[in-house]
Order: C-alpha cells, then sequence, then structure tokens
C-alpha cells in the first residue's frame, strides 16, 4: 500500500474496476451529451473562451500592452465594458490576451504531468519489482511537499515565466498522475485478456500499447480535465505571490496581483479575472464530473 | 444530523463571542503604526536598512533638525561643543554632560570610541563607511590593529578624533543613523545586543520592550531620558506587509500614522485627499529617483541614445499619473533638499520628436535600440508601473526597453556584475551632502551599480571635492559636477523627487516626519491627543 | 499482522521518503541563483563586505560540501543558521511553528464542518435543491481562488463590519477566524464530495435496511450508521488535506500578515535565506508525512478490512 493518497487514489479506486470495455469511447461521450446539460454548457463555454482568447485582436480594438495613462482606473462603460486598469489598458481585452496564458498554464502543465506520470507509472506497474519500488517512492517524495510551496521553490530557482511554470507545474504535478496509472496498469495485468496475450507471447511493449494504455484512456481523460483547474489555481497563486508569470506579459493571476490593490476603488480589475479563474475551474469540474459518470458504468445504473 | 447542526451551531457562538475586540484602556497613550516589512537586525551595524530602532533608541553625536521653512539645519545632540583644527584633519569633542543609557550608565567619551570600533569589527559589519574615514580604521578592518587609532579619548566626556583624509561633509555624516551610540558595557555584557529587546540598550527617548518576529514590536518610554520626554508612552510598530491592508486598518482606526508611500495615488485621492484632507502631513524625501543607462552597454555606450531616451520620457506624465502630481522633477542627481541643490540646472525637455530626429541623424533604424530594462519584483506596483509606462514612451521613439522581472535578490546580484542595462532606482540621503550620492553612483569608488560612467575627469573631481574646505566653493563644484554628469554626458536620467506623505489619525496631534526618505517613522516628537 | 506490526511498518517506509525530500530540496536550492547577502545588508552594502561575509558563512564552498555539513546537522537537530535573521533556523521554525499549527486545525475543523454538512444533506437530499446548493457551495469554495476568498472576507467583516481585527495575531484566537474561513472553505469541496458519495453508497447497502427493520427513522439510521461508515475514507482525505492546508497557508499568512510557516518561507525565499528555506520546506514536509502516517494508522484502526489485507 502505497504512503500517500491522493484525490485520483480515492475515485481511481473504484474506477479502475468499473470502467467497462463494451462501450466504445463516442457512445459514452454521446450518452454524457445527452443526460449531463451542465458538463456540455462547461465544453461550450470553456470552446467559445479558447476561440474568443485565439480572435481577441480581431475582436478587440485595444492593444494588451499599451494603455492611455489619463484614462487608468475607469469603471466599466459603453467604451470598456470591464473597465480600465491601473495603466489605462482595457481589462476586457487583457483578460481576453491573459486567457491565452492561464489556458495554456492549465493545459500545457497537466500534458507534460500526464505523459511523464502515465510513462513512469505504466512502467512501474507493469515492470514491478525493484523499478517499481524506487519510482514510487519517488512519486512518495514528490507527493509529501506542499505542492505550492515546491512549485515556488522551483520558480524561484528558475526564475519567473511561463514556460518555467509549465515546468514547475509539471514536475509537481507527475506524481499523482503515475499513481493513478500505476494502479489501472496493476488491475488491467491480472485481467484475463492480457494474461492471454502474454501465455501466447505478446511482447511487453505491445501489451502497453494494444491493451493497457487504451483501457487506462477513460481514467486519464477524467484525471486531465480534473488536474486542469488545479494548475489554473496553482499559477493564480504563483503569480499572486509574485512568483509566477511577470510583466509584461499578463496571466489572470498577476492580473489579480497587480489589481489586488484597488480591490476597494476600482474592483472591477482584480473580480473580473478572479471571477475568469472561478468559471474556468467551474467548468473544468464540471466537465470532467460529466465525463466521470459517462465513462463510469457504475454510476449509470443507478 | 441534529448533532452535527448543535456542534456548527455550538462553534459558531464560540467564534462570534470571541469576535468582540477587547479594547485594552490603561489610560496610555499608545500610538499604533505599520511597516511593511519586520526589522532583521536592532544593531545598525549589521543593516543599512533598518533605521527604525536606531533613530528612536539610540542618539548621534549631531542630529538634523527640520526647520519650519523646511530646510534642515545640522544641530549638537550628545554633543555639547566642537572645534575643528586648522588643516580640516582633526576634530575635539566634548560630549554633554548627565547623558545616561536607559539601564542607568553613563555616555562617556570611550563610548564613542567602542561605537566606532564595534561599526568596524562586529562580524558582519556591513555600515562602516562613516567609520572607515577615521584614521587607522583599515588596520582595523584588516586586523592588524586593536583598537582605532584615530579617535583618542582625553576625559570621561573629552576626546579627540582624527581623519584619514580631509572631509568637509564629517560632520553631516554623522548624523547618520549608522552614527547611533552605543554603550561599551552593555554590549560587552549582553549576550545578544541588536536581536534581544533586554540586551539592547541605548541612550534614546524610547525603550525596545518586545518584538515578535514578523508581527510586531513594542517600544515604551525611555524614563531616564536626557532630553525632552517624548509624548506617547507606547508606540506599537506593526509588521503589516500589504499596503492595502495598512490602508483598512488605518481607516477602522488601527493605525495612528500611515506611511502613504506604497499606496496608489488613486486611493490617496479617492480616500485621503477627500476625507482626510486636513490629516495629511507631507514628508521629505530628500532623494532622487533615477534611471540609469549602463555605459557598458552596446547602444547606451553612446550619448546621443542617452540624450534621446532622456528626452523621450514624459517625466510629468509619470509623476502626474502614477503619483498623483505629488513631487518635484528634478534635473540633477542633488535633489531638491540637498545641501547643494541647483534650481538652476539645465532642464531636461520632453521632446519625442526631438529624440527620434537624435536617433535618426545618430544613425540608428527603428527598433534597433534594443535593452533590458530590469524590475526588482519586490519594489512594489507602482514602480512596475513606472517602468511599464518608460517602455512605452521609450517605444513610441522606436526604442525597445525590455522588462524583464527579478526577485530582489536576483536583481541585486545581477546589478553587481555591472551587467544591468538599465533600471530605476531611488536614492534617499544617508546624510545630507551631495558626496553621498554623486560619491555613491560617479566616483572611482563607485562599484556594483551597473552605471559605469565613463567620463573619467568627472570622477576625479567627485573624489576630490570632499577635500574643498570652503562650503560654498564645495557645494559650487558639486553643482559644476552634477551639470556634466546630467546635461553634457547624459549619464542618467533623473526623473523626480517624490513628495513622501503621511495621513495621521484622531489620536495624533501633529507629527513631523523625519528630514530624509529612509526614515518613515520618527517617533520622538509626536504629540498625541 | 497486527495492527502495531503495521504501524511500524509505515513509519520505517517514511524514512527514505524523508530522506529524498531533503535531497530533493537541497539539489533544487543548491541551483538557486541570486546572493542572501545583498539581500540581508540591503543596497547601501558595499562588495567587499558582501564577499567578506559570502567566504565567513561558506556560501562560496562547493554544494557537495555544503551539503554534507547540512544533513550532518540535521542529525544533531541543527538546520543551520538563517543568514537573514541571524538565528538558529530550528528556532526561528519553533516561533513561526505554532501559528501555522492553529491556523491549520481551525481551518480544517472549518472543512470539516462545512464539507460534511453540505455532504449530509447533498446526500439525503439527492437531486434535490438543498442537494445542488450544498455541492455548489462547497464547489465554490474549490474553485474561487484563496487570496480573493480572504481578501473579500477581510474587506467585508474586518473593515466593513469590524468584527474582526483586519491582521496580525496581538488580539489572540479571534485573529485567525477569518483566515481559517477562507483557508477551510477550499478544502471543504473534497470532504463534501467525498462524505455525499460514500453516505449513498452506505446508505443502499444491507445494514441500512436492518436499521430500518429496527424501527429507527432514517435520519438517525444516517448519522449513526452510515456516517460513521462513511468517515473512513474522509480520514483518508484529511492526509492530503494537511498538505494543502500548508499550500493555502502561504497565501491566507500573507494576506492576514499572520507570522507563521508559510510567510517564513516567502521571506526565506524572497530573502535567498537558503538554510531558513531548506529548514521551512523540511520541516513543513515532515508535517504532511507524519499527517499521512496519523491518517493511514487511523484509517487501518477504522476499517478492520485493511488491517486484514496488511
Amino acid at each position: 500500500m502505497a504512503l500517500f493518497r491522493s484525490k485520483q487514489d480515492v475515485f481511481s479506486e473504484d474506477l479502475a474496476s468499473q470502467i467497462g470495455e463494451s462501450q466504445t469511447l463516442g457512445v459514452q461521450l454521446r450518452r454524457m451529451a445527452r443526460r449531463n446539460k451542465l458538463a456540455v454548457a462547461s465544453a461550450v463555454f470553456l470552446a467559445l473562451l479558447t476561440l474568443a482568447a485565439i480572435f481577441v485582436p480581431i475582436l478587440s480594438p485595444y492593444d494588451p500592452v499599451i494603455g492611455d495613462a489619463s484614462i487608468r482606473l475607469k469603471p466599466p462603460s459603453a467604451a470598456h465594458w470591464l473597465g480600465t486598469d491601473e495603466m489605462g489598458r482595457d481589462v476586457l481585452t487583457r483578460l481576453l490576451y491573459g486567457a491565452r496564458i492561464s489556458l495554456a498554464v492549465g493545459v500545457v502543465p497537466t500534458l507534460i504531468s500526464m505523459i511523464l506520470g502515465v510513462a513512469l507509472g505504466v512502467v512501474a506497474g507493469y515492470v514491478g519489482g525493484m523499478t517499481d519500488y524506487i519510482l514510487m517512492r519517488l512519486a512518495d517524495v514528490m507527493l509529501a511537499f506542499p505542492s505550492l510551496l515546491l512549485a515556488m521553490v522551483i520558480m524561484y530557482t528558475l526564475g519567473g515565466g511561463v514556460l518555467n511554470i509549465f515546468l514547475a507545474l509539471a514536475l509537481v504535478g507527475w506524481a499523482s498522475v503515475a499513481r493513478v496509472a500505476r494502479s489501472e496498469t496493476i488491475s488491467l495485468k491480472e485481467s484475463e485478456y492480457v494474461q492471454a496475450a502474454k501465455s501466447i507471447g505478446v511482447s511487453g511493449g505491445r501489451i502497453i500499447r494494444r491493451h493497457i494504455l487504451p483501457n487506462c484512456l477513460p481514467a486519464l481523460i477524467v484525471l486531465f480535465t480534473l488536474n486542469i483547474p488545479s494548475a489554473i489555481l496553482s499559477e493564480s497563486s504563483l503569480s499572486f505571490l509574485g512568483a509566477g508569470v511577470q510583466l509584461p506579459n499578463s496571466s489572470w493571476g498577476l492580473m489579480v496581483n497587480m489589481g489586488r490593490q484597488f480591490l476597494y476603488n476600482a474592483p472591477w480589475i482584480s473580480l473580473a479575472p478572479s471571477a475568469a479563474i472561478m468559471l474556468v475551474v467551474l467548468a473544468c469540474n464540471f466537465l470532467g464530473d460529466g465525463l466521470r459518470d459517462a465513462l463510469d458504468p457504475h454510476l449509470n445504473n443507478e | 444530523m441534529r448533532k452535527h447542526l448543535a456542534f456548527v451551531l455550538a462553534l459558531a457562538m464560540i467564534l462570534s463571542v470571541a469576535a468582540i475586540p477587547a479594547y485594552a484602556d490603561e489610560g496610555e497613550k499608545v500610538l499604533n503604526l505599520a511597516s511593511e516589512s519586520d526589522i532583521l537586525t536592532m544593531d545598525v551595524a549589521l543593516t543599512t536598512d533598518d533605521y527604525f530602532i536606531p533613530h528612536n533608541v539610540f542618539d548621534r553625536l549631531f542630529e538634523i533638525q527640520v526647520q519650519p521653512d523646511g530646510s534642515t539645519e545640522i544641530v549638537p545632540s550628545l554633543v555639547a561643543d566642537y572645534s575643528v583644527s586648522d588643516d580640516g584633519l582633526t576634530y575635539d569633542f566634548t560630549l554633554a554632560e548627565g547623558v545616561t543609557f536607559s539601564n542607568g550608565n553613563p555616555l562617556t567619551a570611550s563610548d564613542v570610541k567602542y561605537t566606532f570600533e564595534h561599526l568596524l569589527t562586529v562580524p558582519g559589519a556591513c555600515n562602516y563607511d562613516i567609520a572607515q574615514e577615521v584614521k587607522g580604521a583599515q588596520a582595523l578592518l584588516d586586523g592588524e590593529a586593536q583598537e582605532l587609532e584615530g579617535i583618542e579619548v582625553t576625559g570621561d566626556l573629552t576626546f579627540t578624533l582624527t581623519l584619514e583624509a580631509v572631509n568637509a561633509g564629517y560632520i553631516a555624516e554623522l548624523t547618520s543613523p549608522a552614527m547611533s551610540i552605543i554603550d561599551q558595557e552593555t554590549v560587552e555584557s549582553a549576550a545578544a545586543f541588536g536581536m534581544e529587546p533586554a540586551d539592547t540598550i541605548g541612550s534614546g527617548p524610547y525603550i525596545v520592550s518586545e518584538w515578535v518576529p514578523n508581527d510586531h514590536f513594542t517600544l515604551t518610554r525611555n524614563e531616564n531620558y536626557w532630553g525632552e520626554a517624548p509624548d506617547a508612552d507606547v508606540v506599537v510598530m506593526n509588521v503589516v506587509p500589504d499596503a492595502s491592508t495598512q490602508n483598512l486598518m488605518f481607516q477602522n482606526g488601527e493605525l495612528d500614522i500611515i506611511d502613504l508611500d506604497a499606496l496608489d495615488a488613486s486611493i490617496i485621492d479617492s480616500v485621503y485627499k477627500t476625507t482626510y484632507a486636513d490629516s495629511i502631513v507631507p514628508g521629505y524625501r530628500v532623494g532622487v529617483t533615477f534611471m540609469s543607462m549602463n555605459e557598458n552597454n552596446e547602444f547606451l555606450s553612446d550619448v546621443n541614445v542617452r540624450k534621446a531616451i532622456q528626452m523621450a520620457i514624459d517625466r510629468q506624465g509619470l509623476l502626474d499619473n502614477f503619483y498623483g502630481g505629488d513631487g518635484i522633477i528634478q534635473n540633477g542627481m542633488i535633489a531638491t533638499g540637498v545641501w547643494g541643490h541647483n534650481e538652476d540646472q539645465t532642464p531636461i525637455v520632453y521632446d519625442p520628436e526631438g529624440a527620434k530626429a537624435l536617433l535618426a541623424e545618430a544613425g540608428y533604424e527603428e527598433g534597433e535600440i534594443t535593452f533590458e530594462f530590469s524590475l526588482d519584483s519586490s519594489s512594489g506596483d507602482t514602480t512596475a508601473m513606472v517602468y511599464q509606462q518608460i517602455a512605452q514612451d521609450l517605444a513610441a521613439v522606436g526604442i525597445n526597453a525590455e522588462i524583464e522581472s527579478y526577485d530582489e535578490s536576483a536583481w541585486l546580484d545581477f546589478r553587481r556584475t555591472e551587467e544591468m542595462p538599465a533600471f530605476v532606482g531611488t536614492w534617499t540621503m544617508d546624510y545630507n551632502d551631495p558626496a553621498n550620492i554623486l560619491g555613491t553612483f560617479f566616483s572611482n569608488s563607485t562599484s556594483g551599480r551597473s552605471i559605469n560612467y565613463a567620463n573619467q575627469e568627472i570622477k576625479d573631481r567627485v573624489d576630490a571635492a570632499s577635500s574643498i574646505m570652503d562650503d560654498d566653493e564645495r557645494m559650487a563644484e558639486y553643482q559644476a559636477i552634477d551639470e556634466a554628469i546630467v546635461a553634457q554626458d547624459a549619464a542618467v536620467v533623473p526623473l523626480y523627487e517624490r513628495a513622501h506623505l503621511f495621513c495621521i489619525g484622531e489620536k495624533v496631534a501633529s507629527f513631523v516626519p523625519h528630514w530624509a526618505g529612509f526614515s518613515n517613522f520618527f517617533v520622538r516628537d509626536v504629540e498625541m491627543n | 499482522m497486527s495492527t502495531l506490526k503495521s504501524i511500524v511498518r509505515r513509519i520505517l517506509s517514511a524514512i527514505p521518503v524523508l530522506i529524498g525530500v531533503v535531497l530533493i530540496i537541497y539539489l533544487i536550492l543548491h541551483i538557486l541563483p541570486g546572493n542572501a547577502i545583498l539581500t540581508m545588508m540591503g543596497e547601501h552594502a558595499r562588495e567587499e563586505v558582501v564577499q567578506q561575509l559570502s567566504a565567513d558563512l561558506g556560501l562560496d564552498k562547493p554544494w557537495y560540501v555544503q551539503f554534507w555539513m547540512y544533513v550532518s546537522g540535521l542529525f544533531t537537530g541543527n538546520m543551520g543558521t538563517s543568514i537573514k535573521y541571524h538565528k538558529p533556523v530550528s528556532e526561528l521554525i519553533a516561533t513561526y511553528f505554532p501559528v501555522t499549527i492553529k491556523l491549520s486545525v481551525l481551518a480544517a475543523l472549518v472543512a470539516w464542518a462545512v464539507g460534511i454538512v453540505c455532504g449530509v444533506v447533498s446526500a439525503m437530499r439527492k437531486d434535490k435543491l438543498a442537494d445542488r446548493i450544498g455541492m455548489g457551495f462547497s464547489l465554490l469554495g474549490v474553485s474561487v481562488p484563496v487570496f480573493m476568498t480572504a481578501m473579500v472576507l477581510q474587506y467585508l467583516l474586518a473593515y466593513k463590519l469590524k468584527w474582526f481585527p483586519i491582521q496580525g495575531t496581538k488580539e489572540g484566537f479571534v485573529c485567525y477566524i477569518l483566515p481559517a474561513i477562507a483557508l477551510g472553505w477550499s478544502s471543504a469541496g473534497s470532504v463534501a464530495r467525498l462524505t455525499r458519495s460514500t453516505l449513498l453508497e452506505v446508505m443502499e447497502s444491507d445494514y441500512i435496511d436492518t436499521a430500518r427493520a429496527k424501527g429507527r427513522s432514517v435520519p438517525g439510521a444516517v448519522v449513526f450508521h452510515a456516517l460513521r461508515n462513511a468517515m473512513i475514507p474522509v480520514v483518508t482525505v484529511m492526509a492530503i488535506q494537511i498538505s494543502s492546508l500548508l499550500s493555502g497557508a502561504v497565501i491566507t499568512e500573507t494576506i492576514f500578515s499572520l507570522p507563521g510557516i508559510g510567510r517564513l518561507c516567502v521571506d526565506a525565499i524572497s530573502g535567498r535565506d537558503v538554510p531558513l528555506l531548506q529548514g521551512s520546506v523540511i520541516f513543513a514536509t515532515a508535517l504532511v508525512i507524519a499527517g499521512n502516517l496519523v491518517a493511514d494508522c487511523l484509517y487501518s484502526v477504522l476499517d478492520p478490512r485493511i488491517r486484514k489485507e496488511g
């Protein structure tokens, strides 16, 4: 038994054994779309936000960096829907440009930690023995650190900046993924069809590629959606403490940080990015829950 | 379920009862202050930053007094009388009679000598610039001598001090908080001078009675104080890192004086200049905010580029938009309020078109000039805005100043390599003499400032100026040097001297800020209601 | 395997983890750029002094020499001397630690109270409005950044309504309430979710039917049977809570100016005080490890099945 438990363990313990092999992913997703309106709305919201972030140079007449200091801290108006910030820039425009970094910070490090975690977890689970022991103790070590503290220490070592955030959050996040991947692998390894494949001499690499990875996929998709919000929140915390994205770049966390002293006289500067963080985190959670329900036959049967 | 509800209700009740704040009223006059960061040591030999304790718990041989018209004057404090030899090298001092430290020990001339030696020899010493000018200080620093040759104790209250080289501004330097006089007996017998309140004994108006790290420290009145007793019985300095939290505390009466320095101009405008308009106390900065231009840099080594940068920055715009106009534009490094300040220095004119023309004439294409503009991310939000606005102003004339953020240590470390291309800094005077700023940035002994001023003739003149004994002549020389550095060589962009605003609450009747910008609170003269 | 044996085994398995923690944090920090001396003495300090002091503190020695000195010091309880504060790191931690403990315990209570109440309400009124509100409330706590909750609470309850002090610890217990609510709410979500789902599972199991048969009302059965069993996985979540509470403490301590371990870490980082940073991060991590051990032990005591499996 592992020394540390993570949130993922708690749900994967039942998830691992319950994912059916009978239904394809597509069928499951379509069923989710039919049943869970909240998850669908969340997916639509996230898609729209992504599009807006991509096309903001066309959508907005304002520059994200160059402002007009003579109109700083103006409340929302027809010209500036979410007001102007401390440099006289349009908050909505900044918010959408900031979405590029914040969404990237949600997705990229999560993806890196997924790849790293799945690779190490599957190897540990499949090979077992000493490899398993060492990898899992390493995961224990990483999980023991309070994540924000570790990320802060890494950020201060590497210096601020978006790429370093990707790296820091990926380094902090892989261990819990490795845990899930390992336990999935172990349970699948014992399954009849893997045993059968082994007995007819199929190579380990092929078994992992053809049987284990595809069967881990649903659990990993759920994990992925649920890890994105925590990456976004971590980035905002780091930026809030001044250890994250650095000027003149902008992320939502940094916008809140720069706007915090105006919370009492120009609240829109910090409330708008805070609300954006909250909505994206909520949407990812709803979507994750929806996916989990759809991919988990046990709950569907209720 | 019911059980849990009961538990939650009980918890809520406990919390709400406990939530009524207990205001202790013992008839004492308590002055509540706040500072953004805690001090690290109470021993001034070990810091060049933390001057609150030295100022209020210790005394110096001389003090600077602010006159009603705002000018400053050097007045004797622990010294009763002194004279200078004709060659300007030797000073004879007589200490005031009847001065005791807060533990009752009398002040003697050997305490003064011990203070100098402590500054030079205590492990971790970093604030010995002024002590180092005394004859024989180097031998003491190098461990070749046991005592300081240049100070001779001639009686209980008399001593002579001999300098290594003539320095006409030396008396001014003795007003620096670094020169706070300590008690030999206490420091030698106490286990933790500078760390433990009980072991940190001075002769000043207050005694340190409690220090809770990163939370607050408390000063109580020194009942044995030799001078006029201060009005507040107790002074509590709260450590509140966030300026906007300080703002809330002041408005709720939890602070009696607030330093408005870190608050955004918009908050000062909307809250303080309206609700508390009559309670704002303007203080002094006595220091200049400037933008450096490293002459080691490929582009910044060209005087035309530097002149264009001087012309491209809308300094009045910066001051108006980000500091609410509270300050004075500076055209030289000897700022308003510094001895020798020159009102008639050649002004720097905001002229972006002229800057563009100058760059074109010098053969630069638009966007060709690029350099890093290094920001210390701990220096506050408004500084970050100023950086962005300067970068924007420079972009308008085709210069790319690329902002790069560092945390404080990395920033200082980078600047120390002499490679930092450009930064915005503020230098507040340690003592009121131009030698302090010009010597730090533009002399032969300048190091680690990433300025690399190349004009050797001027650097030699900076070093020579301090030995001119005639004050008027010396000030004229400093003014000429300042003109050469800023107007002729464009070695730096002086921006402005910001006003240092404070606001006093209902409990405070009067508060006169200290003359220098480095001291946020100098509380001996505060009068309470 | 007996409970005692399994507890001993768990404690032993924590040792390599602790060694790994020390090694990793050391490696990360030794490549940390920046010079503590500069920050400590301020920008008016002169170059020669900086170099002299770096040499005095052994900062110019190779990293493995420093590492060896550090690890051998740890065995004797010596965590080095803080560069910034000129004090032993262990002494500083001892001063700051109680604040963080008070904050975290209170925050955990908030998280549990909110989480369990929301979870129970949601489970009992499954798919009804109360379920939505309960889960929504706890989910909101997870989604709103901690610093925002903290700042809004500070503004409304401390500044506007004056129910609480705005910051600091001078007024004792009351000072911890707002930070604890901000911190606790953000952790309440996972407790609520877990309470709800385990409760639902337990309520459908046989012995609730037995309880019904015994004539107890459903709410009574929920409280006495279901909740007790549902608490087992919730206990394990406690272990995760310690880690995330310590992470969140960094932020709440900053906003409410509480002198705790989180502030100490932030301070140590911005001051490049490597011995202090090392010490406080290792200490915080050791707390998490200890918390996990306790949770694991509790888990095996509470749940006889785990004990059997060993």
